[in-house]
């Protein structure tokens, strides 16, 4: 994660809806455990309502709805492994704890840094992520 | 772009060496998971079964217990089964069933030993229990019918463990799980010399007399007996070759009239 200086200063409005983007996953988490595909979906409608917004908002709703893209498959695996032991033939195993704690040390590390990023941007800093932050600047130009 | 590969590669890299590193741990051990596993299946298995002992009492006759239990010890010799793990009741009540329950519980009603015409459908019945019940059946239909709140049925006391009974003494299991109990229990019968044909027989028998007036809650929850004997029958073809029998016909008789005796009283 590095902070680094946008193309431009954003105005409070601007800082205060590039920081709901990050918001909205963090309440979404909440509201949607164990069920991974929530968080998505209320980053997935916060990014659509805010798709002709400013550069700045629109770059910050792209990089948190990119990590949780990437989050939902890894996520998803873990969820219907879970299910499969409740309701199939399989059984808790070493590999299946390994897995459910590297997805819980992945999320909340995600966690962290989407409340940290939600704080700072608020403030109207600009905070790219490791990867997430090189990928947003691909696929968000500005108009 | 090649940035972004990159950084996505690594990423993806340092999830799976986080993965197989925790991987090198023995999780089940470190957690104790098959302890408490163990723990919390005993606690539940012991309130169901006082539910089982609300409305019906234990059957207290040596001549009923002794042979039920030397077909027990017969079965869990030959297939190396661990005895002490299956507790079995006998209930005095006249409703054709049997059920497995959590913590290895192993019930018996008195209506379905009255049913049986011999030994070896009664051992067949109770080798399709024992077959749930060492597949671990149980606590997965449990979870699966009724959600992760059966974990913790061991803490809530009667009214939940009546739940789970009803739910287990009603209820089928999965075809899968029937089918996998059905074979076990041929195996369990061919290594223990028991003609598997009586359970086939007692399939046949409660899939005809289903239509009528009888208590049959075995059948409610052993549905497709015709098509379960079919295949009992050409799974255990020509696999046994010399069937023994585990209790005299003297003991079996006892057995059956000792029940009569104190239906009448």
């Amino acid at each position: 994660m590095i902070g680094t200086s946008f193309a431009y200063v954003p105005r409070d409005d601007e800082a205060e809806k590039a920081s709901n983007s990050y918001l909205m996953s963090v309440i979404a988490i909440m509201v949607g455990l164990p069920l991974p595909i929530v968080n998505l979906v209320a980053t997935l409608f916060f990014y659509v309502a805010n798709r002709k917004s400013t550069w700045f908002v629109r770059w910050h709703c792209t990089q948190a709805l990119l990590s949780q893209v990437t989050l939902l498959p890894l996520n998803s695996f873990g969820f219907w492994w879970t299910i499969s032991i409740i309701t199939g033939p399989e059984s808790v195993s070493s590999n299946f704890i390994a897995y459910i704690l590297t997805l819980v040390l992945f999320n909340i590390t995600e966690l962290i840094l989407t409340i940290y990023t939600a704080i700072q941007t608020r403030k109207g800093k600009h905070i790219s992520w490791w990867f997430y932050g090189a990928l947003t600047n691909l696929i968000c130009k500005p108009l | 772009m090649k940035k972004v590969i990159i950084q996505g590669l690594i990423t993806l890299l340092l999830f799976t060496a986080v993965f197989l590193g925790l991987r090198q741990l023995d999780w089940m051990k470190v957690l104790k998971v098959e302890k408490i596993k163990n723990k919390t299946e005993e606690k539940l298995g012991e309130e169901v079964m006082k539910a089982v002992l609300e409305n019906s009492n234990e059957i207290p006759y040596p001549e009923v217990i002794n042979p039920l239990d030397s077909i027990l010890d017969v079965i869990c010799e030959k297939n190396g089964i661990d005895r002490d793990k299956i507790k079995l009741h006998v209930i005095d009540k006249n409703i054709i069933n049997a059920i497995s329950l959590p913590g290895g519980h192993l019930v018996v009603f008195s209506g379905i030993i009255n049913e049986t015409k011999n030994q070896n459908e009664l051992i067949g019945v109770m080798s399709h229990e024992i077959a749930h019940i060492q597949s671990n059946h149980v606590m997965k239909k449990l979870v699966s019918e009724i959600g992760l709140t059966a974990i913790t049925l061991s803490s809530g006391g009667g009214e939940a463990a009546r739940q789970a009974l009803k739910m287990l003494s009603s209820s089928a299991y999965s075809r899968n799980m029937e089918k996998e109990a059905d074979l076990k229990a041929v195996d369990y019968m061919v290594n223990a010399k028991v003609d598997p044909e009586g359970m086939a027989n007692f399939m046949y028998k409660i899939d005809s007399e289903s239509e009528s007036e009888m208590n049959f809650d075995w059948l409610a929850t052993h549905p497709g007996s015709k098509e379960r004997a079919e295949y009992i029958l050409s799974y255990s073809k020509g696999k046994l070759k010399d069937p023994k029998e585990i209790l005299s016909s003297a003991t079996w008789n006892i057995l059956k009239k000792k029940l009569k005796n104190s239906d009448a009283e």
